[in-house]
């Protein structure tokens, strides 16, 4: 097994083990996006297309709440309990611990995502009476868009806990947080049909979001095992 | 070639000055002892040394190479830092599994129940490490340093935080493993008695320098002291046997206690010379020992004039 599946497998191990990061991405996935669906279904009218389209916006702001929720036990906490400088002895690139890292975060995070999809389609369904559609943009937003922002989100998170100390990282979790709704929903105000499913909005949203990844990528790669031991607590 | 080697190494952090010229070298195969007191540089020279760290002058070497550099080179080295480096939430065998996975350890599952054994936690395998003690997270955290089978091993306070009998345990641990490992073992430590236990080389490092580098025999037998006392066996002449061994040439001074004389030695290579000078001269002899310093006074005497003149 490659070091890259190595990493990705234990971090994927440890996120699933850890009680309160699942409690509070449960509860954030599944009672934000059920109530905010459930508006959209009564506001629509019975509208299955808008709630659709609903549902599709919501998950993007979801997806990278979870990649921060996951990024603060696989980054932050091996920071602050030093286990990181352990890892960077060993003969891992630190590149390649980041990528393994991320996609052990964006799998789990993926799947609590999926499953806010699924509860809040039931939910639709059995107060409003209205199906979701399952039509190709909206899979192609499901199975491709969305993990992408998650791994943007976790990439460009975690590269900034490694690089920065303690204070800085619970002043800027936020502030990361918050750009990434800015970037989303400023594309979704001037791509046209933004807040609908288009194939353009799709298009912008996945190309932006990779190259949000490539960026994160690119800044991990920049990061130096000197930085990271230097803002150890 | 020296398992690792420092010449004239500095770094300074916010313009305080860390480490100052400091150089050394450990031979493979050596138990290396780096004390010094907390805050004295032992860590950053151990986190230069390991490419964690860039030097501000000078050079370092591990096996020859600069692990900053080289990832091939840092899968030859073992390290153990005071958190251990292993997860709370995985099992013991988990744990050893994930390194064994980043260093390409070939037939994993036996080297990990080996390794298991030796630390006495088979029968903990599968328990989470959130679970165990202090000192059973330290046995695995060697166990994990060790599991590649490096050439070089740093481990930085061992037997920080254990308990007496814990600190024993891991000192144990350590000899074994450097006899049936051959491995080089690089130990940062503060705890003296550990230190002259089982070290064979040591370097104090006290306000940024090396203060003193020898092998711990050279630093405990140094002059100034007795070095050999000889109990004299029945009542016999002791003030003749006192006579004869001033005069001899490499007995530098001698002194009668009770049956005991205490002998400074010019060379302790001549202990046989000076047995062999009084049982010729008919005395009966109970034993002989050789007193030393030990390495305490060595590192306080270091250590003591650098807080009071640096």
């Amino acid at each position: 097994m490659n070091t890259f599946a190595v990493i990705a497998r234990r971090e994927m191990k440890l996120a699933l083990s850890n009680r309160s990061v699942l409690i509070t991405a449960f509860i954030f996935s599944i009672w934000f996006p059920v109530m905010s669906t459930l508006g959209i279904a009564v506001s629509a009218e019975g509208d299955a297309m808008t709630v659709t389209a609903g549902i599709a916006t919501i998950t993007l702001p979801v997806a990278i709440f979870l990649g921060y929720i996951f990024c603060a036990d696989a980054f932050l906490r091996e920071k602050r309990d030093g286990t990181i400088e352990t890892l960077l002895c060993t003969p891992v690139s630190l590149q390649r611990l980041w990528e393994g890292k991320v996609a052990g975060i964006t799998v789990p995070a993926y799947g609590m995502m999926l499953l806010s999809v699924a509860v809040s389609a039931a939910a639709v369904s059995n107060f409003t009476g209205v199906s979701i559609i399952t039509e190709p943009l909206f899979l192609v937003h499901l199975v491709f868009v969305v993990p992408v922002w998650i791994a943007a989100a976790a990439g460009l998170i975690g590269a900034a806990q490694f690089a920065l100390g303690m204070r800085e990282n619970q002043i800027l979790g936020f502030v990361f947080i918050f750009g990434f709704f800015f970037i989303i929903f400023t594309l979704q105000s001037i791509t046209p049909g933004g807040s609908s499913l288009s194939t353009t909005v799709e298009g912008v949203l996945a190309v932006a979001g990779l190259l949000l990844l490539a960026l994160a990528r690119f800044i991990a790669g920049r990061v130096t095992r000197e930085r990271i031991v230097r803002t150890i607590p | 070639m020296n398992a690792v080697e420092v010449r004239d190494l500095s770094r300074s952090f916010d313009g305080r000055d860390i480490l100052r010229d400091v150089s050394f070298t450990v031979g493979h195969g050596e138990i290396f002892g780096y004390l010094g007191p907390n805050g004295a540089g032992k860590t950053t020279t151990i986190r230069i040394l390991l490419g964690l760290l860039a030097p501000g002058a000078g050079e370092v070497r591990v096996l020859g190479r600069d692990l900053a550099a080289d990832d091939d080179a840092r899968a030859r080295v073992g390290v153990l830092f005071e958190n251990n480096g292993l997860a709370d939430r995985m099992s013991a065998a988990d744990n050893l599994a994930y390194y064994a996975g980043l260093y390409g350890v070939d037939d994993p599952g036996e080297r990990i129940d080996d390794l298991l054994a030796l630390v006495d936690l088979t029968d903990r395998r599968d328990e989470k490490v959130g679970t165990f003690s202090t000192g059973m997270k330290r046995k695995l955290g060697i166990a994990r340093a060790i599991l590649h089978r490096p050439e070089v091993v740093f481990l930085d306070e061992p037997s920080s935080g254990l308990d007496p009998g814990a600190q024993r345990m891991v000192r144990d641990l350590i000899l074994e493993l450097s006899r049936r490992e051959e491995m080089t073992v690089f130990l940062n430590s503060h705890h003296l008695d550990e230190v002259q236990r089982i070290c064979s080389t040591v370097a104090i490092l006290a306000g940024g320098r090396i203060r003193a580098f020898d092998s711990v025999a050279n630093l405990t037998n140094a002059s100034g002291r007795p070095v050999v006392t000889i109990t004299l066996a029945g009542p016999g002449e002791r003030s003749r046997a006192h006579d004869i061994a001033a005069e001899l040439p490499y007995v530098m001074a001698c002194e009668m206690e009770g049956g005991s004389l205490h002998c400074t030695l010019a060379d302790p290579g001549t202990t046989p010379d000076l047995v062999t000078a009084l049982v010729g001269a008919g005395f009966r002899i109970e034993e002989v020992r050789r007193s030393s310093r030990s390495l305490e006074e060595i590192y306080l005497e270091h250590v003591g004039q650098t807080e009071g003149g640096a």
